[in-house]
């Protein structure tokens, strides 16, 4: 009878070998295989369902590592809200000048990677200068919603009202941002 | 220890009425375990079962649904239905089926293919997925995850961008027109729908669905079930999320998306044969998966309506609660108009989103209260005077006014 | 090779990746895509260490990513808002040709 016992974790399936790296392995080269093709195709609703795919690929890899409540707030928040609203206002805008793009192609590139390899160099160079941590991983680190709830709401409640002000705010903004200049809102007085 | 000698031990948690839809699985772990396969293996093919047994019985209940709904609308509408294929038209669906598989397959050639595929599929998977999480049974939940409501949501936002996928890669005016309403509307009734499942997280303290409905146990006053629709923050919150479950299933009166009139089929338009089935099949499933969720927060479950009927099998008041939810949806379907794009996204934002909002302070008072009569006079006026001005201002400045008919004379 | 130092690699080339498409793209929109893909490589980092890294009973990764994940929402509604504003008045994203204050 082995699950009339709750898998509290999603990632439980994983934790056979704990510190197993086959999921990390297989899931980092297709997010980078994503994220490259989300920053260099040209067409730009293919850019955008490449980003939504990377960011539901991040979901995935949140899972798989054991922190399953913020795997699913990214699928939600990041796929679920982000991708659509990146992807609705492309279907606004409707870009489509995509042989421009691929003519200044060479150029926009070659400036791109000069100024970003530096910072690749950096930021590789740091990581491998990485060596010893003080010591390890717990097995499988604590994450229980109701520990969230509580932590959340004790030790990082103005953090959370500041958040909550800040969305307000910009869902206020949005909408005002989002209405027709010049008309004032009005109700169709037919039925 | 022979097979026999096995089955016999597993007997009472195996053949009893109560356990019989975990029989595969539990044959095929036993059958297993007999033959001395690895736990791993045990666990996987136990999955793999339990995810064919939700299916299947999802599967042939969405033959079943096509059928009975098209039967249904038709005695709404005074006719028949379709009576010709087979006894009462009970081989309808396979006729259907017969139908959408035999059909041609046909790809626009503005279309982007390899989208044009993939997005009836990813609109089919996260219903299943929905599927795996709600709990059929005492004994029965597919995946008993201690996010389960969470899982829930995440899986149905997915649609949202497979609905997009649908309308902009058959690269048509109609279907892109279709997918940005569908759009609009799915994520605008997203936010009610959240926001009413909260005040129950609130008072279970669980986001897990089984734990959910063992909260809904028990009867007050010996005889009203302590299920979440009988308080007031849960009836407010019971219906905000039936009607907000209509707008998410694109279903009439808000299958502005796919309203034939209009816009052909909006982003289903350039699909055909088993593309088609599968966009049908996902939005049937997907209805049987939140008006699942929707009895698991709101109508106790699987839990009894009377006290003396704890003898009859738990899945079997799910399945009953759940042919009452979705004749309802039908009958609704049969009986009201299509809304206007407006009127929708105002309905919304102005009237369900307060409303929603409001249930939360009143299921806390509740909660913090302790229920009771005490719960009733504190959180019953919270709820009813908002309800009384939204409805009192749309009434004066959105109902349509009286109409007057001139009639030709003579 | 431990978890650890894959999982900052591969935070490393993705916010490399989300810099390359901000200073490469024209298209205001594929610029957001950019700065979402640099503040997922943060994300990841967060959660690396607080997997990996020394045991933290706070949960301060994960509820740091919660928080970073809320206002990275919001600032793409905002951002976005502007850009459909900015739109309406002269017909383009792109933003080469948005290099005049008024009119």
């Amino acid at each position: 009878m082995v699950w009339t016992r709750p898998i509290g974790r999603i990632g439980r399936i994983f934790s056979l070998s704990y510190l197993s790296m086959t999921p990390l392995l297989i899931l980092s080269p297709l997010i980078l295989l994503a994220a490259l093709g989300a920053v260099w195709k040209a067409r730009p609703v293919h850019a955008a369902l490449l980003l939504a795919l990377s960011l539901a690929l991040i979901a995935v890899l949140y899972l798989t590592i054991g922190a399953d409540f913020i795997g699913l707030v990214q699928f939600m928040v990041y796929v679920g809200a982000v991708a659509v609203l990146i992807v609705f206002s492309l279907l606004i805008t409707r870009p489509g000048d995509e042989a421009e793009e691929l003519a200044r192609r060479p150029r926009s590139v070659v400036t791109g990677l000069v100024c970003t390899l530096p910072v690749l160099w950096v930021l590789v160079h740091v990581v491998s200068r990485l060596g010893n941590l003080p010591a390890g991983a717990v097995e499988n680190p604590v994450f229980s919603v109701a520990h969230v709830g509580q932590v959340l709401f004790t030790r990082y409640a103005p953090a959370v009202l500041v958040v909550g002000v800040l969305l307000t705010a910009v869902m206020i903004g949005a909408a005002l941002f989002a209405r027709e200049p010049g008309k004032k809102p009005q109700c169709p007085s037919d039925s | 220890m022979s097979l026999l000698d096995r089955l016999q031990q597993a007997a009472p948690a195996l053949w009893s009425p109560e356990w019989l839809p975990r029989l595969p699985q539990r044959l095929v772990e036993i059958l297993l375990q007999y033959f001395g396969a690895p736990g791993w293996l045990v666990t996987l093919a136990g999955f793999l079962v339990a995810a064919a047994t939700v299916v299947a019985v999802f599967l042939s209940g969405f033959a079943l649904l096509s059928l009975v709904e098209r039967k249904t609308l038709a005695r709404i509408q005074n006719r028949i239905g379709p009576n010709r294929a087979g006894w009462f038209g009970i081989l309808q669906p396979v006729a259907d089926g017969i139908k959408m598989l035999t059909k041609e397959d046909i790809v626009p050639a503005k279309a982007e293919w390899f989208l044009h595929l993939a997005a009836p599929i990813l609109i089919v998977v996260p219903s299943i997925l929905a599927l795996g999480v709600i709990p059929y049974g005492r004994e029965w939940v597919p995946v008993p995850l201690e996010l389960g409501l969470l899982f829930f949501f995440a899986a149905g936002t997915l649609t949202e961008l497979s609905v997009f996928m649908a309308g902009w890669a058959s690269g048509s005016k109609f279907p892109m027109l279709g997918a940005m309403r569908a759009i609009s509307q799915m994520v605008s009734y997203e936010l009610p729908l959240m926001i009413s499942a909260l005040g129950v997280i609130m008072v279970t303290g669980s986001l897990s669905l089984p734990a959910i409905v063992a909260k809904q146990a028990g009867f007050h006053l010996g005889f009203i079930p302590a299920w979440n629709l009988f308080t007031p923050w849960g009836l407010s919150a019971g219906l905000i999320f039936y009607v907000a479950s209509i707008a998410e299933a694109n279903r009439c009166p808000f299958d502005l998306p796919e309203g034939e009139s209009e816009i052909v089929a909006g982003h289903m338009t350039e699909y055909s044969g088993f593309k088609y089935a599968l966009f049908f099949m996902g939005e049937y499933l997907g209805l049987f998966a939140i008006s699942g969720l929707g009895i698991t927060l709101f109508l106790g479950g699987w839990q009894a309506p009377l006290p003396g009927l704890g003898c009859v099998p738990s899945w079997l008041w799910f399945f009953a609660k759940m042919v009452v939810v979705i004749m309802s949806y039908l009958w609704i379907r049969g009986t009201f108009p299509r809304v206007r794009i407006d009127q929708l996204m105002r309905f919304a934002w102005l009237c369900l989103i307060p409303m929603a909002l409001l249930t939360l302070p009143a299921a806390a008072i509740w909660h913090y209260v302790g229920g009771g009569l005490l719960g009733w006079l504190t959180t019953v006026p919270l709820l009813l005077i908002p309800w009384v001005i939204l409805t009192v201002l749309y009434n004066r400045r959105m109902a349509p006014a009286t109409r007057t008919y001139t009639f030709a004379e003579s | 090779m431990t978890p650890l130092t894959i999982l900052l690699t591969l935070s490393t080339f993705l916010f490399t990746l989300g810099l390359l498409a901000v200073l490469t793209r024209r298209n205001a929109i594929l610029i957001l895509v950019g700065i979402e893909l640099m503040l997922n490589a943060a994300n990841v980092n967060f959660i690396a260490f607080w997997r990996y890294g020394p045991p933290d009973p706070d949960l301060t990764g994960p509820l740091f990513v919660l928080f970073s994940i809320a206002i990275a929402a919001a600032e793409a509604a905002v951002g976005l808002a502007l850009i459909l504003m900015v739109f309406r008045h002269t017909r383009s994203t792109d933003l080469n040709r948005l290099d005049s204050l008024h009119g």
